[in-house]
């Protein structure tokens, strides 16, 4: 195969591949169970939804940041110390102090010390 | 008469075809911003592939990607002539150029799909949101890349403006995560 065909080749490909990430991103369900999340409310789950659950996943699980769900009373044996730590960021995780009113960093930290840490 | 009538539509063929090239790039980064502001992050590790951790993999997919992209510029200084080395050009220099090319895009897909699927567009602070913006700017401006490079008759400072934007694009994604990371949290292992 001459050096110009494999080339073409890889060519093909690559935009195989293309085709199926965009299809995957469609297609890809997650795997945690969105009807638990459904029977959740509240201004700290949402808060939680809209902030929290893209690294955390949606059930605390974790994800690209660390398990809450049962850990974080564990982490945080104080939730004054959980509240600091969301506003101030720290390891990867980002300040939320500009995002976040006062209020809701206490609503969020709630929902992951009871609802979400069941 | 008939060709001084034929003459104007031969010479708005070109700004037209620019405008396609560019719309259509632009809606690619437009659905891509769409799609990861709309879609609800599932805060999930699609895959490792190899790696130990998600993060290590697209960091390092990232990196030789970057790499890749380097390799690819000098190799079109080369074609273009603006540098002489080697002294003479061999014959396969376009389609290494290709390849390279090829490759480093291969390796920001599954880095890419894992950044939209699995965290969306995020606005938590600037490096995210730069980061994000830059992520759908990249694909935007591959696609007028690869459009460009597929038709004729377009200016010749096009290809070189474009391809030094898409590497340019993809060093300032990659200074926002793959460094940053370095930067917090060390180098990567496997």
């Amino acid at each position: 195969m001459s050096f110009k065909r494999l080339v073409n080749v890889v060519e093909v490909v690559a935009g195989v591949a293309a085709l199926v990430f965009i299809i995957a991103l469609f297609a890809n369900q997650p795997s945690g169970g969105g009807a638990a999340s459904a029977a959740k409310s509240g201004p700290g789950y949402d808060v939680y939804v809209s902030n929290c659950a893209r690294c955390h996943g949606q059930e605390g699980q974790g994800g690209i940041g660390p398990q809450l769900a049962g850990q974080v009373t564990t982490d945080f044996p104080d939730a004054k110390e959980e509240e600091a730590f969301v506003r101030a960021g720290r390891d990867g995780m980002p300040s939320f102090a500009g995002q976040l009113s006062p209020t809701e960093i206490q609503d969020v930290v709630a929902y992951t010390r009871t609802e979400l840490n069941k | 008469m008939t060709a001084s009538t034929a003459e104007p539509v031969a010479r708005a063929s070109v700004p037209v075809k620019l405008l396609g090239i560019v719309l259509a790039g632009a809606a690619v980064s437009v659905a891509l911003g769409v799609y990861g502001r709309v879609h609800d992050p599932t805060g999930e590790k699609p895959y490792t592939l190899f790696f130990s951790d998600t993060i290590n993999f697209k960091v390092w997919f990232a990196t030789a990607a970057v790499f890749l992209a380097a390799v690819q510029v000098l190799l079109a200084l080369r074609l273009y002539g603006k540098v002489h080395i080697p002294r003479t050009s061999p014959p396969w220099l376009g389609d290494a150029h290709r390849l390279t090319g090829i490759v480093a895009f291969g390796l920001t897909l599954p880095v890419a799909y894992q950044c939209l699927w699995a965290l969306g567009f995020q606005s938590t602070d600037t490096r995210v949101l730069f980061h994000s913006l830059l992520g759908c700017f990249f694909f935007g401006v591959f696609t007028i890349k690869v459009l460009a490079v597929r038709t004729h008759g377009l200016p010749s400072w096009l290809l070189p403006i474009v391809g030094g934007t898409v590497f340019a694009t993809l060093v300032l994604i990659w200074l926002t995560s793959a460094v940053w990371f370095w930067r917090e949290f060390g180098f990567p292992s496997f």
